[in-house]
């Protein structure tokens, strides 16, 4: 279990302070996989590397298992060779002059007999698929297995916690995707609980247990993936996860509570969507879809129903295999759209199209 | 939060806990490797300073209380001090004169034509390396001097001149600019053969394109772009040759010319009269201000050398250019430069070790030749005790410049991201050492052990220190150039495996620097097995190493002595480097599996 408590990190930049972390606050549940997730920049890795010891943040507290590595008001800061952390850099880190059993041996140095030791790397080298490779020179791995034997050295002797630090951002995509799945069901086998840092949304979504979104150095929203995809609290997540469609528009009917309904008019036409968590009372704001929330009508439009749907000319189709993706221009506005390979509308075509009030969202200018 | 006293009581002794091992070793190390530093290069300076402010006619510069600027005012106003910067500047000037153009030539044609032979006469072209100035010097006097030099000899008989002496004399200005600037070849060479491979080959190519020839191209391309690394190299050489003692110190003795560096010297062990402590002091402080002034011009002149995008990451090599007729004497012009300048000296050192006194090469004097001289030599137990000396000398201070360059490098390297004020004063003061002149070091630790507390002065440990503070500055560039090529990441992984500091150290990035910290620990050993000035500035009878020898029995006429001496020490120097070339060879080969990273 770990806990992170209003962490604050300045550096001494070029031009004055730069706060590269501004109260970032998380807890991450026993045996748990979370996530941060953010551009780069945005101070994921610092806080990663601030959980690991190897920068010293400014303020806030950070627990382990209940045990404090760092608190700022009690001057407590536990190094990071003593904190029993696993981690895999994004280098992989592998160290050239060692043979892959030396690399894994490492971190247990000191603690056991030698025999025990040995037992202990073989153990972790077969359940990695590792075994063949034991004598090699690290160096002479292929970028898949260099992975496995960071992460064999993190996970050998047994650490609290486990770090990773974009693993997968070396590997080409078809192994990536295979490592991701992989990944996931080591984490939990070995049932450790675990930060992980990446930019790449997709993977995040799909590894995680719960994301937080970072930016500019502060932790925006946290949530489950599905929670985080559907009903983002905040523009910056909806625009970061996925695609978005967001047309300016104004409040014809507001609402009290986030997730209430409001009423919107927009150029493409009146729109019932949710309020947000963001929300601040107005006469303008932003209507937000996803692209796979668009239905292309057949007709002129649904029988009956006044809100919530528009017209649109088709400026341009990018066919992209499982799924075609369509530009439909309304005006000054254009509207992008998730169509089925199946039934891509032909271009300079003129089509309706309808977004349920449940899949709109209003955020604030 | 609430804090229940049992988690308050954790977190205090924890705190405690942590303050008193894990950062402790590390800490202590960065403030001792500041204080080590601090104390090598700044202390002498200031001593220095001091001392060229102290009157001190009869008197150490500690004993006097009078502050003055008397010892400037004298090196400025005496005519026997005004001819030395007159004679500095004509030497610099005659040296690189001589040196340049020649490594300039040779560098081109053997890294841009296809001229033939091409891998040995580079080889040859480096082999001087190998051979201390001051056995340069003595070679030359032997080949020069303008009584029994062979080659003035060889003149007089070649040209019919009944003359005693003449043609040429080693002896004079051009004779120390002739020797000093041969000297500066196989460096120089080195380094402009550098920036001609560095050299983007497409600029010369579009000069090509656009209808210019070779002569053209290279006039109007190649050496324009070519401008601010050979500017940066005649900045360099002109330091390298006004701190340079060995040459002008041997042949400036008998010809009577002084230069900064051997003025400095001279002042300070007169053969009349006492030690005039205040004006070699007022001499060191000039020569280290104009060294400071000239490395500061060239740290600008090659921090901006990107502007001119010499360095493209192409792997292929420049279009080489075809001589022609000019082939053979391009050709010859390399074979003679080897032949004169690399094995003449070198072959006339040899045959003067086997003379029990010195002549010419006829066959009367080839009847007397004997090896006698190299086994007398180990009855004669000062020398035996000099070559121990040289042999512990090599040994202590590459052992200690190693060790002070690593962990410079370490805290400039990876304290760099977290404040940057201590990495920055530590790269800075490590360098300093590199303007400052042997001779000046040398200088300087006089002032500071003749009276200090620590007991070293007239021991072997004082010219180790000397060597050390001024070794440092190359070392630990070289160190720090290594350890950024070592990836953060991998001493943070021994981290987060649980390894403390000393750990990481010793097991992570000591052998990931392995290669650097052997070629820095050979280029040590051999520059203070080699090294003249600072040893005789700081030695005495006991601690007399093989090049004070060298100099003190030529100073005394035992040429045939010295010659022998001298290729001992000539052995010992390729013995050293040979052992770091095949130790640098099995390591390469233990890791034969591993590919460059």
């Amino acid at each position: 279990m770990i806990s992170v408590r209003a962490l604050e990190k300045s550096f001494a930049g070029a031009r004055g302070e730069v706060r590269a972390l501004r109260g970032v606050s998380f807890e991450v549940g026993k045996g748990q996989l979370f996530t941060l997730l953010g551009p780069s920049g945005c101070g994921k890795t610092t806080t990663l590397r601030c959980i690991a010891g190897l920068e010293q943040p400014s303020a806030g507290e950070i627990l382990i298992n209940e045990r404090a590595v760092f608190n700022a008001a009690a001057g407590t800061f536990v190094p990071p060779e003593r904190r029993r952390i696993g981690m895999v850099f994004q280098s992989y880190a592998i160290w050239p002059h060692m043979t892959v059993a030396g690399n894994v041996e490492y971190p247990l140095a000191g603690e056991a007999s030698r025999k025990e030791r040995s037992i202990k790397v073989d153990e972790i080298l077969q359940r990695l698929g590792l075994g063949e490779l034991a004598d090699r020179l690290a160096p002479n791995l292929s970028g898949g297995q260099q992975q496995r034997v960071a992460l064999a050295r993190a996970l050998v002797a047994q650490p609290e916690i486990l770090l990773l630090d974009e693993p997968l951002s070396n590997l080409d995509a078809k192994l990536r995707e295979q490592m991701r799945f992989e990944l996931k069901s080591l984490q939990e086998s070995f049932g450790i609980t675990t930060v992980y840092v990446t930019h790449d949304q997709e993977e995040a979504l799909a590894l995680s247990d719960r994301v937080g979104l970072m930016h500019e150095g502060a932790l925006l929203e946290v949530g489950a993936p599905a929670e985080l995809y559907l009903h983002p609290a905040h523009k910056i997540t909806a625009d970061f996860l996925g695609m978005a469609n967001f047309i300016p528009a104004h409040v014809q009917r507001g609402g009290n509570q986030p997730g209430d309904e409001m009423l919107l008019e927009s150029p493409i036409g009146s729109f019932v969507a949710r309020r947000s968590v963001e929300w601040q009372p107005g006469p303008a704001a932003l209507l937000f879809f996803r692209p796979e929330n668009v239905e292309i009508l057949d007709g002129n439009g649904p029988a009956g129903c006044e809100t919530n749907h528009g017209a649109g000319v088709v400026e341009r189709v990018t066919f992209l295999g499982n799924s075609a993706d369509v530009i439909l221009r309304s005006g000054a506005t254009a509207v992008r759209v998730r169509a089925h390979p199946a039934r891509i509308p032909a271009v300079g075509k003129t089509v309706s199209f309808s977004v349920a009030p449940s899949a709109c969202i209003v955020f604030p200018v | 939060m609430s804090v229940t006293p049992t988690t308050l009581a954790n977190n205090v002794q924890i705190r405690h806990w942590s303050l008193a091992r894990s950062f402790s070793i590390r800490s202590l190390t960065l403030g001792l490797t500041l204080a080590v530093v601090s104390y090598l290069v700044l202390v002498p300076l200031l001593m220095l300073l001091y001392a060229s402010v102290k009157s001190t006619e009869d008197k150490l510069p500690f004993e006097s209380t009078v502050t003055t600027l008397g010892n400037y005012a004298a090196v400025f106003t005496s005519p026997s001090t005004l001819p030395i910067f007159l004679n500095t500047l004509l030497f610099a000037a005659g040296s690189l004169a001589v040196g340049l153009p020649l490594a300039i030539l040779l560098a081109w044609l053997l890294e841009r034509t296809a001229i033939p032979g091409r891998a040995w006469i580079a080889n040859l072209i480096l082999v001087p390396m190998t051979i201390p100035s001051l056995l340069s010097a003595i070679s030359w006097i032997q080949l020069l001097d303008p009584r029994i030099g062979l080659i003035n000899v060889a003149l007089r008989g070649l040209f019919g001149i009944d003359v005693e002496a003449g043609p040429l004399d080693i002896y004079s200005l051009s004779g120390m600019c002739f020797v000093q600037g041969l000297r500066l070849v196989p460096s120089a060479y080195l380094m402009i053969a550098a920036s001609f491979r560095a050299m983007d080959p497409s600029l010369e190519e579009q000069s090509a394109m656009a209808g210019q020839n070779i002569a053209q191209t290279t006039l109007r391309v190649t050496l324009p772009i070519m401008r601010p690394a050979l500017l940066a190299a005649l900045i360099y050489f002109i330091i390298v040759v006004v701190e340079s003692f060995d040459i002008p110190g041997l042949l400036g003795f008998t010809a009577r010319i002084r230069v900064l560096s051997t003025a400095i010297y001279w002042a300070t062990h007169s053969e009349v009269g006492l030690p005039d402590y205040g004006l070699a002091s007022a001499l060191g402080t000039i020569i280290l201000g104009a060294a400071l002034l000239l490395m500061w011009l060239y740290q600008r002149l090659t921090a901006h050398q990107e502007r001119f995008a010499t360095i493209t990451g192409k792997g292929y090599r420049p279009r080489q250019v075809r001589l022609g007729a000019w082939t053979a004497p391009a050709a010859v012009f390399c074979l003679l430069y080897v032949l004169i300048a690399v094995l003449l000296p070198f072959l006339m050192l040899l045959w003067t070790s086997v003379q029990p006194f010195y002549a010419p090469p006829s066959a009367e004097s080839l009847a007397r030749a004997s090896f006698e001289g190299y086994a007398n030599i180990w009855r004669d137990g000062s020398i035996v005790r000099a070559l121990w000396n040289t042999i512990l000398l090599a040994l202590v201070t590459s052992v200690a410049t190693i060790v002070l360059a690593v962990l410079v490098s370490w805290f400039v390297v990876r304290r760099r991201s977290q404040g940057s004020g201590i990495a920055n004063y530590l790269a800075t003061v490590s360098f300093l050492p590199q303007c400052v002149p042997s001779i000046v070091i040398g200088l300087a630790l006089i002032f500071v052990y003749v009276r200090f507390p620590i007991p070293i002065y007239g021991t072997l440990w004082i010219i180790a220190l000397a060597m050390t503070t001024r070794y440092l500055a190359y070392s630990s560039r070289a160190t720090t150039a290594a350890l950024m090529q070592v990836h953060g990441e991998l001493e943070e992984a021994s981290q987060m495996s649980g390894a403390p500091w000393t750990r990481t150290l010793r097991r992570i990035t000591m052998p990931l620097l392995a290669p650097a910290m052997i070629n820095v620990f050979f280029w040590v050993a051999v520059h203070a097995m080699q090294e003249l000035s600072m040893a005789l500035m700081l030695y005495n009878p006991n601690t007399v190493v093989v090049s004070t020898m060298i100099w003190s029995m030529w100073q005394n006429g035992r040429t045939a002595d010295a010659a022998v001496l001298g290729v001992i020490l000539i052995f010992l120097s390729a013995l050293l480097l040979l052992g770091g070339q095949a130790v640098s060879y099995l390591r390469r080969g233990s890791d034969a599996q591993m590919p460059g990273q």
